[in-house]
């Protein structure tokens, strides 16, 4: 079997840019894919799930488990609605992604929704009465992967919602990571098979027709029926 | 073995190179979804009434599928041409409110089954929204009622074979990779990087 990890291109000296470009290129196109294939697999799979919602084997939510309690809690200090509902889920031990709602019916109640993959958390708090309920929804594994290839923190567009939870920062920072690993590894897979001559042509007839396609649902579709 | 190799090689750089447009897509509008970077729609949609509609009888009645089926060729007779994402009745105004979404398009159409009319909103949110939109479909929410467009349903074909190729590209890549024997030395530190880095993020955010 032919080792093709270090071969130079034709006519360049071993140290040259070009050389250097193509070594590194090829080498970088197995170390990013190694390095990210569980992430790979990971979102790859998910997406297969969210595919097909109607697969019987992954329905979660008619088995999910909802719990209750309410107890007293120490009155938040004045501060933001995010501080105060980081001191309420505090105080009941949670941590996730905090939703607020966009406005207090009054500044005695607060409404925190919270989440992280397999839990859900709905905290109502009088702090007139200083009393807090935390209603918690837990799904099985099966909701947890799904939640995992959404869980973005971020809810709508253009709706100025902004990550709260550090957690949530890291898991989309590894969602750009490996977005950004994939297109280096797409755009120098391009690179190395042009580099082959004795299979150009027929890489052109593979690409064409995913070029075509995809074109066609991103540009194609919107221009034949405009 | 011997014959194995070149052939895998050969699969692995062909169908790469037919699924690496979806590969993009998926990937950009990854980046798009996480930095909320979905322009909102145009703000002015393009407002058309049609009246004098033809439409099928006990309209009021169904749900769910049977209702888009039945609906399918009002919207054509209306030029609106898409996905239903999910049909709303208000039987108070004999209203049905029905999104209808194309890659980039969004339409809005209003039913009144009493006047036999429509009000059609048209907005366009570019290749941005059009790449953010496909990322998302068909999707897991209102199941018994997507994939009810002849776009969705090759649009589905293809998302299913993105990941069935880029599971064949994972595993063939790595066999394609155990042959370099001066690299796995680096690739089996690599696997062990990513294997753990998975874990710790996934246990950071699970547990």
């Amino acid at each position: 079997m032919p080792s093709v990890g270090n071969q130079t291109p034709r006519g360049a000296r071993p140290n040259s840019l070009a050389s250097i470009f193509e070594r590194w290129n090829r080498k970088l196109h197995y170390y990013i894919g190694l390095y990210l294939l569980f992430f790979v697999w990971l979102y790859s799979l998910t997406g297969l799930l969210l595919n097909h919602s109607a697969w019987k084997f992954q329905q979660f939510w008619p088995g999910r488990m909802v719990s209750a309690e309410e107890r007293l809690i120490q009155d938040p200090a004045p501060g933001s609605d995010l501080d105060q509902a980081r001191e309420v889920m505090r105080q009941f031990g949670i941590r996730g992604e905090i939703a607020l709602p966009v406005g207090r019916p009054t500044p005695a109640r607060l409404e925190v929704r919270a989440s992280r993959p397999g839990y859900n958390y709905v905290i109502l708090a009088d702090l007139s009465q200083s009393r807090a309920r935390l209603e918690t929804t837990h799904v099985n594994a099966w909701g947890v992967v799904r939640a995992l290839h959404e869980f973005i923190g971020v809810r709508l567009a253009g709706s100025g919602t902004r990550r709260n939870w550090i957690v949530t920062s890291v898991w989309a920072l590894s969602m750009d990571a490996v977005s950004l690993g994939l297109i280096v590894m797409v755009v120098g897979g391009y690179y190395l098979w042009w580099r082959l001559p004795r299979k150009r042509a027929w890489g052109v007839v593979a690409l064409a027709p995913g070029v075509l396609c995809c074109g066609a649902f991103v540009f194609g579709l919107r221009w034949l029926w405009s | 073995m011997r014959r194995l190799y070149p052939i895998t090689r050969d699969l692995h750089l062909y169908l790469g190179l037919f699924i690496s447009p979806f590969v993009l897509v998926f990937s950009l509008s990854v980046i798009l979804l996480v930095h909320g970077w979905v322009p909102a729609a145009s703000p002015e949609p393009a407002v058309r009434t049609v009246t004098g509609l033809s439409l099928p009888e006990g309209l009021e009645r169904l749900k769910g599928r049977d209702l888009v089926n039945a609906l399918r060729p009002v919207l054509d007779a209306i030029g609106v041409k898409g996905e239903v994402d999910f049909i709303r009745a208000i039987p108070g105004e004999h209203c049905l409110l029905i999104p209808v979404h194309f890659p980039g398009r969004d339409t809005s159409v209003s039913i009144n089954w009493e006047k036999r009319s429509a009000n059609i909103a048209t907005r366009s949110d570019g290749w941005r929204g059009a790449l953010v939109y496909l990322h998302k479909m068909p999707g897991q929410h209102n199941a018994s009622v997507r994939v009810n467009s002849l776009f969705m349903r090759l649009w589905k074909w293809f998302a299913d074979a993105t990941v069935y190729l880029i599971l064949f590209l994972t595993v063939s890549g790595v066999y394609l990779w155990t042959a370099l024997r001066a690299e796995r030395r680096i690739g089996l530190g690599l696997i062990a990087a990513g294997a753990f880095s998975f874990a710790g993020i996934v246990y950071a955010v699970c547990r």
